[in-house]
């Protein structure tokens, strides 16, 4: 069977701080992957090193090993930023680029990347991107305007439409619902559940229920530590870990 | 003490602060009026084109050689001071972390205040000695140095007030750094950048000491090359100003005129930029 | 990565470059000026002479002339700076906080030659009339005021520099001041404080951060040239009053530049006189980043 991403032995320092212990889990492909625990046990962190995105942080450290197609995305010789790209990355807060239009915002890594030829190809991809992520019906008239005066889901669609217009492998998911209101977030749930046949979804939630609802694995993390990891149903109806147990009847932070 | 001598003391206390404060701002505005009611009167487009006048006798006379000087040598300032001070302040916002550019910043806030007649020593002795002749470029290089520290500050700070989720998002596209900074985040800087520059250009167009030591001010020509002597407007004010003809003080004036009225345009034009971000 | 590491050492390159230019500032002095250390050691700072015939040459006028503009200017700042600040931070009406604040930031930005040529044609004359003839008429046997008057003197560059750093260090007053947590100022309010009483609390509480701003307006003020140049008289005398003509170490510079290629000791005279300003101007700035940071990080 061949795995989306594999993650092998991974430790992660921030200064002398130990983040992340000895984590090691393998993610199919075309599913959604939920990584789950109380606030501060490093689900960011995680989600962070595997598209080295945590190299940005001068007091980061890491050892181990993240596989992609086999390939250790750690090893020397490895182009960063062909890293990066296979990834696509949904952040906490929506951030889109608030000095460019909606249109620019979508297009600006395709663009930056070399992906496209034209400006009609240009236009085609955004179009399908902004359609993936079920924005482009309420913005198709606005394509110019500035992102910022979108509403909070829509820009969070918005950064999942750039994301998708790289046309990455794996989609990273930081928290994406935890700044939006139910009905926004619900949208945004749905749009996972038609996205997993494309894509392969990795998504941190602090929201056990959030994880219970979508995915159909998920790990538990705890203190840097991975708990417990299987099939959602599983986990969550027998758990086989007493800390896995508190966590989703809600015991635990 | 008694209420209400405390009340009084009150009163009489917030009294002399506010007029102490009034006072500190009278200066400019008596400044602003006294220039422009003296100097206003000579600025015509002759002015601003022709040969000074000769210090008795002869017609009205302008600055156009200090003119086409100072166009020179801010547009080089800007060139030289602007990019080295605009990569320094990139690297320090990006990189604060080294301690090179810990360093490097506590330099730069010390360079902000020196005295400027010493970077125009530095100047003669790199530029003007070994050519043996005043020329206009050690006074472009004197005034690089000058903007470089308010420039790379500015900067600095322009980065460093972009939001990190920002710098994630961008590098999340999996562009390469230069990209990452110099085409994404910039444009998400572009309002601090350009005030650090207009900053710059300020004090290249308005600093006279480095320019007393490397540029002569010659009143002539209006422009010989690099490697000739060459003026300025605030170094012809300076010179027209202690001279001790009636006819150069007039023409000091006219030229303070047209300097404070470049420097009110650059003042109003940042200010504005800076309202826009603000909302 | 290598795009990384490339664009890496292209900013250090620029930041180098920097680096280089202030150590080369520094350099250039030291190798400019020893000549006149190695003659006449460290007597050069306190010798009163100006002879280029002679090739005698020591600063001493010109270094008292740099401290008593200096003092007079810091003395008649500080108030006025601190006014200022309070003024925009408490007393004036919310809506014009934004203009004064840009008034004073217009004010520092002003090219120091236009106060020069306004302080020799309007400043100097208004305050011969009105203040400094008065004050050696009637008061002119206290040894500041003793001697006799002239525009151009070390009084006037003294009030010169005091309306050129008002705004710089009201400023950063008003910075640190708007920076105190609120909570402060509700407890004095809330003692039935006068508003006065709590000013001068407050005030109290920021005293590092106006010590500090002091001491960076002292520094901006002995490195001032050409305002000063054009207003302090220039005539190489030892001051023995305030309304005496003198030089400061930046206008003996300005002034006898031009002639010191003419000579052999004069050069190193000038860059000597260049070194000591640096040094002094040096200790002076530091003093003041270093208050600075302790109020910032304390605060």
């Amino acid at each position: 069977m061949s795995w989306a991403i594999e993650v092998q032995n991974l430790n992660v320092w921030y200064g002398d701080k130990h983040i992340i212990k000895n984590v090691s889990f393998r993610v199919p492909k075309n599913v959604i992957f939920a990584i789950m625990g109380p606030s501060g046990c490093g689900k960011s962190t995680l989600l962070r090193a595997m598209n080295r995105l945590l190299d940005l942080n001068p007091h980061a450290r890491v050892e181990g090993q993240v596989k992609i197609n086999g390939v250790n995305i750690y090893g020397d010789n490895v182009d960063v930023t062909w890293v990066r790209r296979q990834f696509g990355m949904v952040f906490q807060i929506p951030n889109p680029f608030p000095h460019l239009s909606i249109y620019e915002n979508v297009a600006l890594g395709p663009k930056l990347n070399g992906l496209v030829k034209d400006k009609s190809q240009l236009d085609e991809l955004v179009k399908q991107a902004l359609q993936k992520a079920y924005l482009w019906d309420e913005v198709k008239n606005d394509l110019r305007k500035p992102a910022s005066m979108l509403s909070g889901g829509q820009q969070q669609r918005l950064c999942i439409a750039r994301a998708l217009a790289l046309k990455p492998r794996i989609i990273l998911m930081d928290e994406p619902t935890a700044n939006l209101d139910p009905v926004a977030s619900s949208k945004i749930e749905e749009l996972l559940l038609e996205l997993k046949e494309d894509y392969t979804i990795i998504i941190v939630t602090h929201n056990p229920q959030q994880a219970a609802r979508v995915s159909d694995y998920v790990a538990f993390l705890y203190m840097g530590e991975l708990i417990e990891i299987g099939e959602t149903s599983t986990v969550f109806t027998r758990p086989s870990n007493i800390l896995t147990e508190k966590y989703v009847l809600g015991r635990m932070g | 003490m008694r209420l209400n001598k405390r009340k009084i003391i009150d009163r009489l206390m917030l009294g002399i602060i506010s007029v102490l404060a009034i006072a500190s701002a009278i200066p400019i505005f008596a400044i602003i009026v006294n220039v422009y009611s003296e100097g206003a009167r000579y600025v015509s487009l002759n002015f601003l084109i022709d040969l000074p006048p000769p210090p008795v006798g002869g017609g009205g006379g302008g600055i156009g050689p200090a003119l086409v000087g100072t166009l020179v040598l801010v547009a080089l300032a800007l060139a030289i001071g602007g990019s080295i001070g605009f990569f320094t302040g990139l690297y320090l916002s990006e990189f604060s972390h080294t301690r090179l550019a810990q360093y490097t910043q506590m330099f730069l806030q010390v360079m902000v205040e020196f005295p400027t007649i010493i970077v125009g020593l530095f100047a003669y002795m790199i530029l003007v000695a070994p050519l043996k002749r005043f020329n206009a470029l050690a006074g472009a290089i004197a005034l690089s140095i000058v903007i470089i520290p308010y420039i790379a500050l500015n900067v600095r700070e322009a980065y460093k007030s972009i939001p990190y989720t920002l710098k994630e998002a961008a590098f999340s596209l999996g562009v390469s750094a230069p990209i990452a900074y110099l085409r994404i985040l910039l444009s998400a800087a572009r309002r601090g950048v350009l005030t650090a520059l207009l900053i710059g250009l300020a004090k290249a167009a308005g600093e006279t000491a480095p320019l007393l030591l490397t540029i002569l001010g010659t009143t002539f020509t209006y422009f010989g090359g690099l490697d000739q002597p060459i003026n300025a407007i605030p170094l012809l004010i300076y010179n027209f100003a202690l001279s001790p003809y009636e006819k150069w003080h007039q023409v000091a004036w006219g030229a303070a005129a047209v300097l404070l009225t470049i420097i009110l345009a650059i003042f109003i034009v940042s200010r504005l930029m800076v309202k826009e971000v603000k909302i | 990565m290598d795009s990384e590491k490339i664009f890496l050492l292209f900013l250090i390159v620029f930041v180098s470059t920097s680096l280089l230019i202030m150590a080369g500032i520094v350099t250039s002095l030291i190798i400019n000026s020893y000549q006149i250390f190695l003659r006449d050691g460290l007597s050069f700072i306190f010798k009163n002479v100006w002879n280029p015939v002679k090739e005698d040459y020591g600063i001493l006028p010109a270094l008292l002339g740099t401290l008593i503009s200096s003092a007079i200017a810091i003395s008649i700042a500080m108030p006025l700076a601190i006014s200022l600040a309070i003024f925009s931070a408490e007393i004036a009406p919310t809506s014009i906080r934004g203009f004064i604040n840009s008034v004073s930031d217009l004010m520092a930005s002003l090219p120091s030659v236009i106060y020069g040529l306004w302080g020799l044609y309007v400043l100097a004359p208004i305050l011969n009339q009105y203040i400094m003839t008065p004050l050696y008429q009637y008061l002119g046997f206290i040894p500041l005021f003793s001697t006799k008057p002239i525009p151009t003197n070390l009084f006037t560059a003294g009030v010169l520099l005091a309306i050129m750093i008002t705004p710089f260090s009201s400023s950063i007053i008003r910075e640190v001041y708007n920076a105190i947590p609120h909570h402060l100022k509700e407890a004095a309010y809330s003692l039935g404080m006068t508003r006065w009483e709590v000013i001068r609390t407050l005030l109290g509480y920021i005293k590092s951060a106006i010590l500090a701003g002091a001491f960076l307006a002292l520094g901006r003020a002995m490195g001032e040239t050409v305002a000063v140049a054009m207003v302090v008289g220039n005539t190489f005398t030892l001051p023995r009053s305030l309304f005496d003509m003198g030089y400061t170490i930046s206008s003996l510079i300005a002034n006898q530049f031009p002639n010191a290629e003419a000579y052999s000791y004069m050069m190193p005279a000038l860059y000597g006189g260049a070194l000591v300003l640096f040094m002094v101007g040096l200790i002076i700035n530091l003093a003041g980043l270093y208050w600075i940071r302790r109020v910032m990080t304390r605060g």
